[in-house]
């Protein structure tokens, strides 16, 4: 086939795919709903949601998630991308998480040397360890389609900011449910939860996201 | 060369609001650059394996072209789609290559050569796609039908043969991946 017959077909084809902030957004957004539900269900939400919410320690795991779901979901649609790779600065990126460290060593500085264990192990890190990546299973997967219908040039890239809309996200939900608020506790295992999802998503994302 | 992109653009923005004549100006605009590209790279592959090379990369912009936004500049856009197709094709065909952003301006266009640059994998990879997406592909490729008449031809609706052919070139890049790997 000469390469002229091949654009004869190729104009022919007007079939147009949606635009991938569209793909992206029909899909995070149930997934996220989805997600809090699930939560809901099962755990259930804290029973003293509206004092936390006063609560500025304890409002600062939620705007600490949304900021990093937010931050890296803009990423994720300026990877999306061909020439986003060339574009995309991940410095917002270590900035929330010099933020969190920074959180996390005022907390330990302000928190008396004997309840500092305490409030570190908490009473339920394996619950959030398990909880928050389960919750990311799906928004993270609706990010990876999403971007799988875009044209990202770096692939392990595009998949790392996947993984941390996604977990970004969820730990901010799951915040609705847990009672642990000290920094120590959230930055710590809130932290690793996301830090997992996000090599995963990334692994995944350097396979799958190749076009 | 300011201009030129100009006008890219705008091929470009008729063409992803539905103008199939003005997507066909654009892409016959932009060969010839790529053409360029793809053959300063890969002079020792030959001339039909360059052209082979060309139309993974012109599939490819087809399949994306929907990540383009009107506001962008056009060039960076199909640079890096084709930079990518380009390392991508010459290291599944056993060569690592560099190809920075830069060399795209220093490109000349080229032509199809005189002798027919038939590239010769994707008559192979038309036959491997079923009897009746390979006969619309020919159709509307070769023959220069247009999709009414296809439908006519093969007792199909338009929409019919519309679905089957964006189905026929979404499996025929997919096809060139794989039997190239």
């Amino acid at each position: 086939m000469k390469t002229d017959d091949l654009i004869r077909a190729m104009a022919a084809d007007m079939d147009h795919p949606r635009p991938v902030t569209e793909t992206l957004l029909l899909g995070l957004v149930p997934a996220l709903a989805l997600a809090a539900f699930g939560l809901w269900a099962g755990l259930g939400f804290r029973g003293d949601l509206f004092a936390a919410m006063l609560t500025p320690l304890s409002v600062m795991r939620l705007v600490l998630g949304l900021v990093l779901g937010f931050a890296a979901l803009r990423l994720a649609l300026v990877l999306a991308r061909p020439e986003g790779s060339a574009q995309a600065r991940l410095w917002p990126l270590a900035a929330i998480a010099a933020f969190a460290v920074g959180l996390l060593a005022w907390a330990y500085l302000t928190t008396p040397a004997d309840a500092r264990q305490m409030a570190t192990l908490g009473k339920s890190m394996v619950t959030c360890l398990v909880t928050i990546p389960l919750m990311s299973v799906l928004p993270v997967s609706s990010v990876l389609y999403a971007l799988r219908q875009g044209a990202p040039t770096a692939p392990a890239r595009a998949g790392l900011v996947a993984g941390l809309t996604g977990s970004g996200f969820s730990a901010a939900l799951y915040a609705l449910h847990c009672t642990e608020d000290s920094p120590l506790f959230y930055v710590t295992w809130y932290g690793l939860a996301i830090i997992g999802v996000t090599l995963v998503s990334t692994l995944v994302g350097a396979r799958a996201l190749r076009w | 060369m300011a201009d030129q992109t100009d006008v890219w653009g705008q091929l470009l923005t008729a063409a992803n609001a539905g103008d199939a004549r003005s997507y066909a100006r654009f892409l016959q605009a932009v060969t010839p650059v790529l053409r360029g590209v793809v053959r300063a790279k890969g002079g020792s592959l030959g001339a039909a394996e360059c052209e082979d090379v060309l139309q993974e990369v012109m599939l490819a912009i087809h399949l994306k072209r929907h990540t383009w936004q009107p506001d962008a500049p056009v060039r960076p856009w199909l640079y890096a789609i084709t930079r990518y197709k380009v390392v991508d094709a010459f290291r599944a065909r056993g060569r690592r290559i560099d190809l920075p952003i830069e060399d795209f301006a220093d490109v000349l266009p080229a032509e199809a050569g005189a002798d027919p640059t038939e590239a010769a994998d994707m008559a192979k990879m038309i036959g491997m796609l079923d009897g009746r997406s390979a006969e619309i592909v020919r159709k509307i490729g070769m023959e220069g039908a247009g999709v009414a008449e296809t439908g006519q031809a093969l007792n199909m609706s338009e929409g019919a043969v519309r679905v089957a052919l964006h189905r026929a070139l979404k499996t025929l890049a997919i096809l060139r991946e794989r039997h190239v790997k």
